[in-house]
C-alpha cells in the first residue's frame, strides 16, 4: 500500500508544502499588493492543469486513499473530536475535485487506460493524503482553500480557517445595511481578519461607497488576505492594515461605522487539547486569548467607543455563553455608557456566540 | 438523480397533503420589530409558528429557523392547510400585523426564495461542542423542513454551507411541486400559463407568445410540473383526459410525463392506486 512513497520528501512538492519564510522587516502598515517575500500560495483548484495521469493510476490512488480513510474509524473522533471516516470519504472527493481538471468527470464512466489532466502530480496527491492521515494537516491547508459562505478563500499555514460560525456576522451586517444607508455607505473595520473573510463577505453586501479597512498582526495573513481580496477584485473597497487591532487606524478613529471581529478566544490552557488539525497546524496568534481568553476581546471593548460613530455598530464572536455575558456585563458596567442595545446573539448550533451593540446612549 | 431520489420516500401518503383553495387561505403575519434590529429573538413568541420538535434521541441535530439564521426579517408565518403534518400551528391570533391570504400549495411555489426560507426549520448536522475556534470539521450538509407542509429537502455534497442551503431548497421547490395538490375546477378549466409553458408545441392551445418550451432544468419547471399533477389529479389519473384539456395528443402527454423521473413516479403512483397501468 506504501507505493514507493518512502523516498518522497516533504521538499519534492515545493509549491504546497514548503514555503520560504523569508520575511522581513515591514515597516509599512498598508500591504496592497502584497510584498514579493510573502507570495500567496495558489490554491490547489487555481493551479494549472499542467499534470497528467491515466485513469487507472488515479482509481488506485482513490482506492489506497479511501482504506487509509477507513482505517482511522472513529479512532480521531474519540481522541480529540477530530474526524471519522465519513468525513474523510467527504473529504477525499473534494480534493479530487480540486485536483481535476474537469472535476464533473465522471471517472467511472471513462476508460481506465485514458488520461485527464491533473493540477498536482499523481505522487503529490499520495503525498498530501497522507498529510491528511497521518500528520492530521487540515484538509483545507491541503487543497489550500476554504469555502466560506459563497466565497472560495485562500487559505495556509499561518492563518486560521475561516469557521462556518463566523458567517452569521456577515449576515447580521446584511440586515443592518439593507435597512441604514448610513452603515451601507460608511466605513467598516474587520479586526484580526486572518484570511479576509469577514472583510470580503461585508465589502460585497456595502453599497457603492462603503468601504473596509482589514488588520492583522500577521504578516502571512496579511499576505492571504490581500491575495482573496484581488481574486473578488475588491481592492477598491477594502483595504488590508498590518499591525495590531486597532493600532494602525489611529488616523481613522472615530469615523468608523461598524466594527466586527472574530479575535483569539480560546483560554491558553484549552489549547493543547483541541483537535490535531487546529491545535498543532492553525496559528496560535489566531486562537490563543490569555488565560481566561478575554484578553483580545476586552481590548476590542475598550477600543471600540472611540474607534466608532455615534451610532455604530460592532460584533465580536466569542468562545460561548460565558465569554458573552461576562463581555455583556462588563460593557453595560464598565464602559460608563459607551454602548447600547448590547445583546447575545446565537449561532446556527444554538451556541452563544456572538456579542453585539451599538456606540453611544 | 438526488431529487429523484429523495421524492420516493412516502409519495403516496404524501397525496393526502391537499390543500383547497376556498377551505382555507394562506395566513401571513409578521412581527415588525420597533428597531431595525432583530436578530436579538429569533424566537420572538409573535414571531414564529408553534411547531413540534422531533424527538431526536442522540440531540446531534440542532436548529433554528432559516429565516433567523440567513439574515431575513424573522416573518411570521401561520399557515393553515389540511395537512398530515404535526407541524402547523397558529400564532396569527390577536396578532395585529399585517395579513394576507391567498391560494393554495401553488403559493409555496411563486415565493421567493426568502419567503420560502421564512416558512422553513433548518437543520444542520453538527454534534454537539463548543464549535467555533474550537474545531475544523466540515459538516455542512443542510436539511429545511418546510413547515406548513411537513415536507423537506436536504443536501451535503458540496463543501459550502450556503450551496447545500440553496440545493436543499431547489429540492424542496420541487418535492412541493410533486406532493402539494391544488384543486382544480375541470368544468372551467383553462391551463395557467406555468403549465403552458412546460407544453411541447404541438399544443393546440398553446399560443405563439408562451415562447420555447421550458425543461425539466428550469428551476420554473416545478410550477408547470406541479399544476399538470393537478389536472392529472383532477381527472382521476386519465391520461387521455387530460391531453384534451391540454390540446395534445395522447402520446405527446405521456411523452412530456416520461420526460422527468419524479413527475413519471409521481404519475404512475397514482394511477396504480387507482388500478390503472403505469405509463411506460
Amino acid at each position: 500500500m506504501r507505493l514507493g512513497l518512502a523516498r518522497r520528501s516533504l521538499s519534492m512538492f515545493p509549491p504546497i508544502l514548503t514555503r520560504a519564510y523569508s520575511v522581513q522587516p515591514i515597516s509599512r502598515t498598508s500591504i496592497s499588493p502584497p510584498p514579493a517575500s510573502l507570495k500567496p500560495q495558489t490554491p490547489l483548484f487555481l493551479r494549472p492543469p499542467t499534470h497528467s495521469a491515466t485513469i487507472s493510476d488515479l482509481l488506485k490512488w482513490q482506492k489506497w486513499a479511501k482504506t487509509l480513510a477507513s482505517s482511522v474509524g472513529s479512532h480521531f473522533t474519540h481522541l480529540d473530536d477530530g474526524p471519522d471516516t465519513t468525513l474523510l470519504h467527504r473529504e477525499l472527493n473534494w480534493l479530487l475535485q480540486d485536483a481535476l481538471e474537469n472535476p464533473k468527470l465522471p471517472l467511472s464512466h471513462v476508460g481506465t487506460n485514458e488520461v485527464v489532466k491533473l493540477r498536482a502530480e499523481m505522487e503529490d496527491l499520495y503525498v498530501l493524503w497522507k498529510q491528511r492521515i497521518e500528520e492530521r494537516r487540515p484538509f483545507q491547508y491541503v487543497v489550500g482553500c476554504e469555502h466560506w459562505r459563497d466565497l472560495v478563500l485562500s487559505v495556509e499555514e499561518g492563518v486560521l480557517i475561516p469557521r462556518p460560525e463566523t458567517e452569521l456576522i456577515v449576515d447580521l451586517v446584511g440586515g443592518l445595511v439593507k435597512e441604514n444607508e448610513e452603515l451601507r455607505e460608511g466605513l467598516w473595520a474587520d479586526l484580526g481578519t486572518g484570511s479576509g473573510a469577514l472583510a470580503i463577505g461585508i465589502a460585497r453586501i456595502l453599497g457603492p461607497f462603503g468601504s473596509v479597512i482589514a488588520t492583522d498582526l500577521s504578516p502571512v495573513a496579511v499576505a492571504v488576505a490581500s491575495y482573496n481580496v484581488q481574486r473578488y477584485n475588491l481592492q477598491d473597497k477594502i483595504e488590508i492594515k498590518l499591525g495590531s487591532w486597532f493600532e494602525p487606524l489611529k488616523n481613522v478613529k472615530g469615523q468608523f461605522v461598524g466594527l466586527v471581529s472574530n479575535p483569539p478566544y480560546i483560554p491558553s490552557n484549552h489549547i493543547r487539547g483541541l483537535q490535531a488539525e487546529v491545535a498543532k497546524h492553525e496559528p496560535r496568534l489566531a486562537l490563543d486569548g490569555g488565560s481566561n481568553g478575554m484578553d483580545d476581546l476586552l481590548h476590542l471593548c475598550h477600543g471600540a467607543s472611540s474607534m466608532l460613530k455615534r451610532g455604530g455598530f460592532f460584533a465580536f464572536e466569542t468562545n460561548g455563553e460565558k465569554q458573552c455575558k461576562f463581555l455583556v456585563d462588563y460593557m453595560q458596567k464598565e464602559c460608563d455608557g459607551s454602548f447600547c442595545d448590547v445583546d447575545i446573539v446565537s449561532d446556527f448550533a444554538g451556541n452563544k456566540r456572538f456579542v453585539t451593540g451599538f456606540s453611544g446612549p | 438523480m438526488s431529487s429523484s431520489l429523495c421524492m420516493s420516500q412516502s409519495l403516496l401518503r404524501s397525496f393526502l397533503i391537499i390543500i383547497r383553495r376556498n377551505c382555507s387561505g394562506i395566513v401571513v403575519s409578521s412581527s415588525n420589530p420597533s428597531s431595525n434590529y432583530y436578530y436579538d429573538h429569533p424566537f420572538h413568541p409573535r414571531s414564529f409558528v408553534i411547531y413540534q420538535r422531533r424527538n431526536q434521541g442522540d440531540g446531534i441535530c440542532r436548529r433554528i429557523t432559516a429565516a433567523s439564521f440567513s439574515g431575513y426579517n424573522t416573518t411570521a408565518a401561520s399557515i393553515n392547510c389540511n395537512s398530515t403534518s404535526t407541524s402547523n400551528g397558529n400564532s396569527g391570533d390577536g396578532d395585529d400585523g399585517p395579513r394576507t391570504s391567498g391560494g393554495g400549495g401553488r403559493e409555496f411555489l411563486i415565493m421567493s426564495d426568502e419567503k420560502l426560507l421564512s416558512q422553513c426549520e433548518m437543520d444542520f448536522f453538527r454534534v454537539r461542542g463548543p464549535g467555533g475556534q474550537h474545531r475544523n470539521k466540515r459538516e455542512s450538509a443542510v436539511r429545511l423542513k418546510h413547515l406548513p407542509t411537513g415536507i423537506s429537502g436536504q443536501a451535503s455534497e458540496d463543501r459550502s454551507q450556503h450551496k447545500n442551503r440553496a440545493s436543499a431548497l431547489a429540492r424542496l421547490r420541487t418535492k412541493l411541486a410533486l406532493k402539494v395538490r391544488n384543486t382544480v375546477n375541470l368544468d372551467a378549466y383553462s391551463p395557467p400559463q406555468e403549465l403552458l409553458q412546460i407544453l411541447p408545441k404541438k399544443s393546440t392551445i398553446r399560443g405563439s407568445d408562451i415562447g420555447s418550451q421550458i425543461g425539466p432544468n428550469n428551476p420554473k419547471f416545478s410550477l408547470g410540473m406541479q399544476a399538470l399533477i393537478d389536472l392529472i389529479f383532477a381527472v382521476e389519473g386519465s391520461i387521455a383526459d387530460a391531453a384534451k384539456k391540454l390540446g395534445l395528443s395522447t402520446g405527446a402527454l405521456s411523452r412530456l410525463i416520461l420526460s422527468d423521473d419524479s413527475l413519471r413516479m409521481v404519475v404512475n403512483e397514482y394511477r396504480e392506486s387507482k388500478g390503472m397501468k403505469p405509463l411506460k
